[in-house]
């Protein structure tokens, strides 16, 4: 929602200021806060972790923030991609580079099948109809037992190392594993914020801004909607992946409706629209509930006061709050 | 404005400062800052995932007890060559991956010797995945069959809490010679309950049981009025309730309610002490189960009466629980393990713990070589109408099913090659 505004701004007054620079260099910006992250954080495997809900909570942002729908079974796309890149290692000993890409496929098609279903509909609406089908989802997964290992959850996704160009990488060290999950992220981040500079991108707002207006304008809003939810998928089914190859495990609660309210959660507390407020959201929810669960057994309730805190203070998200009291 | 007026007054710039804090956080995040910390002996940590939160927490609060009492009796014994044990407990919320999560970050930047813990099977299995990987011994102190199998097992992995196949064989032994042979069951409907009635059904062949209904409800089931009359119209002999925790409660007090203990015995494969404990003596009452542990065995077996005193002595008087003291022994075996193989060396403290013959907390105990089951006694319990012994007096043990290898499952089932 702040894209377009400052860029006719900027523009029109010739200058760049330092906020619009920043702005085009978000890929960048973001890269190399990416590479530094590990050194700033209690430990690598949380690192690793918020890398992959960040990525998770960017893909929901795509549907959630730019497109204005809210989506209660992202969970059925993210455990998807993590359960089919499981599966492709476990049970076919395919390469790690073919289990991702199986698993971001697999997540993709999911996404055509509940998108084409669920964009009907809107709102309230919209939200129980795609988590009724993340639930269908969550029982297939749980009852193919012999392919998912169901209550126990997916088991043996063993990668020990990373060959690249007669290169070779020991991916039980932490600090490879981080890097190896943070170049497909930075790769997520230039794929996302190439489609959202794109004309398509800006079909996707001026659909959450006006509906009735961008049919007008000849706008194809049933496509935009269904091609927006399937590149969500995508990010999501990619976050999935990289989530079996980091804990070697897939448990069954990754599609359980917990982890698509979590992701909303994320959103919003980083905030909703902005390029990298999700990553700010995950990082500060699964940070807080770490070290806040280190020192006492009743983290919920603070990790709870924060978010009432942050709810009351802070409507538009962390991020996007700092991002308007910065903006010259 | 005021406070950078202070700095420059004193001839220290804002940027000095700032560098200063900057390289001090650096210094203090770095690696660098172990080293320095290390200049004495190293202590053994061992990691103890539980799932603090959330329904076990109260069996994982006094896993983590029971594990303290372990540490201190290892410590007070002069510790490895006087390298003392350290536990680190982490949160696992019972979820799989936030396990997988912490048993990295205990691995990895901890550094830890071993891992004990977990309370689910899922659990259990994923910390093994991660450990295994990583050389990292591990020894488990919740029920899982699977974690026996082939596919789980590595020569890291250790399984000192009961398994469903030994717990409900041992209450299906007892159960059927003296109650009767037509059988219904009420199962929740997952892994643990799954892996229960295949228990009782193993068991049940030798005395030619007949399976006479299965009913399945799934896990925080509240109303089991719709399906315990189809079980009373069947008329079974006995009614083997196979859940856990509050749906066990809820389902034999409506048993209770329904009176159908006047025309079945009702048997449980695990009777929580917790449970008991919260839900009081009327729903529980002539109820039939089997446990790892009760306090109550003190009064025969010395290394309980050991335990349970030191236990007393630590905790303010309150007697360990069944999953609880498993946190015990997990943890001494372990430790034992380290100290008779004179080292902390995977390989040797693996070859130390097979060798163990050990006698910690209920009677004679052994690992078998093939999976690294621990090899023990279950307790056949009833629940007490009338507590004599105050309020943690809940249950008579009426049989015990002593340590014996033909109770598990044999190794060539598991898969393993002998």
């Amino acid at each position: 929602m702040i894209d377009i505004a400052p860029t006719i701004a900027a523009s029109s007054s010739r200058s760049y200021n330092w906020f619009d620079l920043a702005k085009r260099h978000r890929v960048l910006l973001a890269s190399i806060f990416v590479l530094i992250f590990p050194f700033v954080m209690p430990f690598t495997a949380l690192a690793v972790n918020i890398l992959i809900y960040g990525l998770y909570a960017l893909g929901f942002n795509l549907l959630f923030g730019y497109l204005g729908l809210l989506s209660f079974g992202h969970a059925a796309l993210f455990g998807t991609g993590a359960y089919l890149c499981g599966i492709a290692i476990v049970h076919f000993g395919l390469p790690w580079y073919a289990a991702i890409a199986i698993g971001v496929l697999s997540a993709l098609v999911m996404a055509t099948l509940i998108g084409s279903l669920a964009i009907r509909t809107r709102g309230i609406y919209f939200a129980m109809v795609t988590m009724a089908l993340a639930q269908c989802v969550y029982y297939i997964f749980y009852q193919a037992v012999d392919w998912t290992g169901g209550e126990n959850g997916l088991r043996g996704i063993n990668v020990r190392a990373i060959n690249l160009f007669g290169l070779h990488f020991d991916f039980i060290n932490p600090l490879v594993r981080y890097y190896v999950v943070a170049s497909f992220v930075i790769l997520a981040f230039f794929v996302l914020s190439r489609i959202l500079a794109s004309p398509f991108g800006a079909v996707i707002e001026a659909v959450r801004e006006n509906e009735a207006r961008a049919r007008a304008s000849g706008y194809n809003v049933v496509a935009t909607r269904l091609m927006t939810f399937i590149l969500s998928g995508g990010f999501c089914g990619l976050a999935g992946s990289l989530a079996a190859l980091h804990l070697s495990i897939v448990p069954i609660e990754i599609l359980h409706y917990e982890t698509s309210g979590m992701v909303v959660m994320m959103a919003l507390l980083g905030g909703m629209g902005t390029f990298f407020g999700p990553f700010v959201g995950a990082a500060v929810f699964l940070l807080l509930e770490n070290l806040v669960s280190l020192w006492t057994v009743h983290w919920q309730l603070v990790v709870g006061g924060v978010f009432v805190v942050c709810v009351l203070f802070f409507p538009e998200g962390i991020w996007g709050t700092i991002l308007k009291r910065i903006k010259p | 404005m005021t406070e950078d007026s202070k700095f420059t007054s004193k001839r220290m710039s804002r940027r000095r400062v700032l560098a200063t804090a900057g390289v001090g956080a650096l210094v203090a995040a770095s690696p660098f800052r172990i080293n320095l910390a290390m200049a004495q002996e190293p202590t053994i940590k061992i990691g103890f995932p539980v799932p603090l939160t959330g329904p076990y927490g109260t069996e994982a609060q006094d896993q983590v007890r029971a594990a303290e009492v372990a540490i201190a009796e290892f410590n007070e014994g002069g510790g490895l060559n006087g390298r003392k044990a350290e536990l680190l407990v982490r949160d696992d919320k019972l979820n799989p991956g936030e396990a997988a999560t912490r048993t990295l970050e205990l691995v990895e930047k901890e550094k830890v010797n071993f891992i004990v813990g977990s309370l689910s099977a899922a659990v259990q299995l994923a910390v093994n995945n991660v450990t295994k990987q990583r050389g990292i011994i591990f020894n488990s102190i919740s029920q899982s069959d699977t974690i026996n199998e082939v596919s789980d097992f590595s020569k890291f992995t250790f399984h000192e809490a009961l398994n469903p196949h030994m717990t409900a064989g041992a209450v299906g032994r007892y159960a059927f010679p003296k109650f009767g042979k037509k059988v219904a069951f009420l199962t929740a409907d997952y892994a643990y309950g799954h892996e229960m009635v295949r228990g009782f059904q193993e068991a049940g062949k030798a005395f030619g049981v007949e399976t006479v209904t299965d009913v399945r409800h799934p896990i925080g089931t509240t109303d089991f009025s719709a399906l315990l009359p189809r079980i009373q119209a069947l008329k079974p002999d006995i009614l083997c309730i196979s859940n856990f925790g509050r749906d066990q409660q809820i389902a034999l007090k409506q048993a209770t309610d329904f009176g159908m203990k006047k025309s079945m015995k009702i048997v449980a494969p695990i009777l929580l002490y917790t449970g008991r404990v919260a839900a009081g003596a009327q729903a529980f009452d002539g109820v039939v189960g089997g446990t790892s542990y009760y306090w109550g065995i003190e009064d025969k077996v010395a290394s309980a009466k050991a335990f349970n005193d030191r236990f007393r002595k630590m905790h303010g008087g309150k007697v360990p629980s069944d999953y609880g003291a498993l946190g015990y022994g997990g943890v001494k075996t372990l430790l034992m393990g380290a100290r008779a193989a004179g080292s902390l060396d995977a390989d040797k403290v693996i070859a130390a713990v097979e060798a163990l013959k050990y006698d910690y907390y209920k009677g004679p105990q052994y690992y078998r070589k093939c999976d690294h089951q621990s090899v023990q006694s279950v307790f056949i319990i009833e629940s007490k109408a009338n507590p004599q012994k105050g309020d943690a007096d809940v249950f008579n043990v009426i049989s015990t099913d002593e340590p014996n290898e033909a109770n598990l499952r044999t190794c060539e089932a598991l898969g393993h090659k002998n």
